[in-house]
């Protein structure tokens, strides 16, 4: 440190000298302006604010999304549940239909009665296989169905 | 200005205290709750904020050789009742549900049940369809009723009512099968119930998104494929029943087994019960005849004798036996169904017409031990292996304690109980070319991944010689001619081997054979000479009169008909051999 400069320093020390410019000059030191960043402040700010109010807009946006959605898999769980039973129902019914008695029942309403001697036609000879007989009304085991 | 001064003091030091006492009384509470009771609280919003249900694996269908379903399980519901919130209103809400759910509810009761006094819960009906008690609650809703409330269940439901029945069993309220092949294959249609924990909202119970949630993976029973024929089982189950009503017999079982596989194809009970509206619940209809009921079989067995001395090449079906008017034997006179003097019968003439006497003459070739050992071989005494709850063994005296009379009855079939299946097996090994395979009802079972396990069949074992077999065959050919015992049971085109079967029935109290009282069957296989299927009749207790040929006959012959019919299984165009009944 050189002895200007040291006294310079000094200047506010147990001396306490006023503060006068000719020491300063004579120390080499001078008043400068203050330094101004070239970089402008407003940009930066509304960058940060522009993040924060979309990540918090987002967030809030996201929730409420998620909420919604989640009555929403509700509601359709519980109409998946409905549409479930009513093919379970729906499905009973066909089953019903389908049932061998069901369709007995309505093949004997049509007047339809159950081969009583089975009987086959080979295709590839033309032969008939077993000995066919007609059915006929009355020449029937099966005329009711018993529920 | 001093006084009020020392007033304003004073409530000061009121007002201080009073704070001082509330944030005392504040704080000593913050302390219970944070301090002392933390852990309960802390677990009470915990329980608040999740949901645990467990995930219901729902069981395995069983299913008929084609695909179709036999038993299934659907969404079922219970409804419950809150007496207090429902008396007022009972006769309304009962018409509704009567009007609903129909006869499976009573109006009387059901105001009772919600009339109820001192009681905050009841229940109103159990197992009725989603759909049903659906309906009936919105109904109630709509009449702007309160008090009647549903609960979730599995419902196992039997598309085709009766169906089966005895076979396929029941499940009991709590879901277990507890007879047939519900109980059987219990273990494999039951899946593994799962679970899942997550947070909800615990104000409105709506799923908190993203939350922890754990679940436990169900896995579905596994779904039963059986050896039934469903169209063929209708079939049998609507004959058997008019054959018995017909009949006014107790009970019949019919029981069709294609004879290459063992594989019971239609087994058929009547009377019988409806599982799907739990109708006809009693246990004479419940029981599984053909594997938990024995009963003396009568002359079906004398097929067995006859094959028992053929495979020793004691017997042809020309062989000629002298058959006396009548024996004594320990002090029983035994005699035929029908009176002659002495007759001169070819072995394949004893099983046409069916002589105890003929039949007793051939057995005395045999001694006690071998005749004991050939009935074994035959499976008699032991369970048939068909894999069904409460078999019976039947009931085979040890040969070694067999009295003459023991011989001479157990040769026709009385004196000794079997049930309809170990018949079946036994007749089946003589159709089957003298080999003979355990019976069974399910091939296969299948996992929710579509991968199915094939049940193995057990292996088969020879128990009389191919000839032998042959020669059986040839002689039960002769009871469906037309000059045999059961002509009725013929199928025109088809060769058919058949025996009848009237037996003396045992009173269960006694143990003595009641006069008048017979189990009437019939036996047969078809076609006699490259055999498919083999059909068996036994009816309880018909009209007095009744005869195997002619009871049992005509329902086999339709039952067998049906069941050739839709297999495909076309006459071999052979004819059957003449064989000579007398000498």
């Amino acid at each position: 440190m050189s002895p200007q400069l040291a006294r310079a320093v000094n200047m506010g020390g147990a001396a306490a000298p006023r503060f006068s410019p000719e020491a300063a000059k004579a120390a080499g030191l001078r008043l400068v302006r203050p330094v101004r960043s070239r970089a402008r402040k407003a940009p930066f700010v509304v960058v940060v604010m522009t993040v924060l109010s979309i990540g918090l807009v987002g967030l809030i946006v996201m929730s409420t999304v998620l909420q919604a959605q989640s009555f929403e898999a509700q509601k359709l769980n519980s109409q998946a549940a409905e549409l479930e039973t009513q093919q379970q129902l729906l499905t009973r019914e066909v089953d019903k239909l389908q049932s061998p008695a069901n369709v007995a029942r309505r093949a004997i309403a049509y007047g339809m009665v159950p081969n009583t001697n089975p009987a086959f036609l080979r295709l590839s000879d033309a032969k008939v296989l077993g000995k066919p007989e007609a059915a006929k009304p009355g020449n029937t085991n099966i005329r009711s169905v018993t529920p | 200005m001093s006084a009020s001064k020392t007033v304003s003091r004073r409530r000061l030091r009121v007002c201080l205290a009073m704070i001082v006492g509330v944030f005392s009384v504040f704080g000593v509470r913050l302390f219970q709750i944070q301090g002392l009771d933390a852990s309960a609280y802390a677990a009470q919003a915990i329980a608040d904020g999740t949901n645990k249900s467990t995930v219901p694996a729902p069981r395995g269908d069983i299913l008929d050789r084609n695909g179709a379903e036999l038993a299934t399980s659907v969404d079922g519901m219970t409804l419950t009742a809150d007496p207090k919130m429902t008396s007022a209103d009972a006769p309304q809400i009962a018409r509704i549900l009567r009007q609903e759910l129909g006869s499976r509810i009573d109006y009387f009761d059901t105001i009772d049940k919600l009339r109820t006094p001192d009681s905050r819960f009841v229940y109103l009906i159990r197992d009725v369809p989603a759909w049903t008690g659906k309906k009936a609650l919105t109904a109630i809703a709509k009449a702007n009723l309160t008090g009647v409330f549903s609960e979730k269940e599995t419902l196992r439901t039997y598309p085709g009512g009766k169906l089966a029945a005895n076979l396929l069993g029941y499940v009991n309220g709590t879901g277990k099968g507890v007879a047939g092949i519900e109980q059987e294959y219990n273990k494999t249609l039951t899946g593994t119930d799962g679970a899942s924990t997550y947070e909800v909202d615990p104000n409105t119970g709506v799923r908190i998104p993203m939350a922890d949630s754990t679940v436990t993976a169900m896995v579905p029973g596994r779904d039963v494929t059986t050896t039934i024929d469903r169209d063929l089982q209708w079939y049998a189950d609507q004959r058997l029943a008019d054959a018995v009503r017909e009949s006014s017999s107790d009970w019949g079982l019919a029981i069709t087994m294609d004879t290459k596989t063992c594989q019971i194809v239609q087994m058929s009970q009547a009377p019988t019960f409806n599982a799907d509206d739990g109708t006809g619940m009693a246990d004479s209809n419940t029981v599984s005849r053909a594997v938990q009921n024995v009963y003396e079989p009568g002359s079906v067995m004398k097929t067995v004798t006859m094959a028992a001395l053929a495979d020793q090449g004691k017997i042809a079906s020309d062989t000629p036996i002298v058959v006396p008017s009548g024996m004594d034997i320990d002090g029983f006179h035994i005699g035929d169904y029908w009176e002659h003097g002495t007759i001169h019968l070819t072995a394949a003439g004893v099983i046409a017409k069916s002589s105890n006497l003929g039949t007793i003459v051939a057995s005395q070739q045999m001694s006690n031990t071998t005749m004991y050992n050939y009935f074994r071989r035959f499976g008699f005494g032991q369970m048939s292996g068909v894999n069904l709850p409460g078999e019976s063994d039947g009931i085979l005296k040890n040969g070694k304690d067999w009295t003459k009379a023991n011989h001479a009855t157990i040769a026709f079939g009385q004196g000794v109980s079997v049930t309809a299946l170990q018949m079946v097996r036994a007749v089946g090994a003589i159709a089957n070319a003298g080999k003979m395979c355990e019976p069974s009802v399910v091939s296969s079972t299948t996992g929710a991944d579509g991968k199915q396990v094939k049940i193995p069949a057990a292996p088969s074992k020879r128990v009389v010689s191919k000839d032998a077999a042959a020669t059986v065959t040839r002689m039960m050919e002769a009871v469906t001619a037309p000059d045999g015992t059961a002509p009725a049971a013929a199928i025109k085109g088809y060769r058919v081997a058949g025996k009848t079967g009237t037996a003396w029935r045992v009173d269960p109290a006694t143990g003595r054979y009641i006069r008048g009282q017979n189990t009437v069957s019939f036996m047969g296989f078809a076609p006699a000479d490259n055999p498919r299927f083999l059909t068996y009749i036994v009816l309880d207790k018909p009209y007095s009169n009744a005869g195997g040929g002619s009871t049992a006959g005509p329902v086999f012959h339709d039952i067998m008909s049906m069941a050739l019919e839709r297999f495909g299984v076309a006459p071999t165009g052979s004819k059957s051999p003449k064989v000579a009944q007398t000498w």
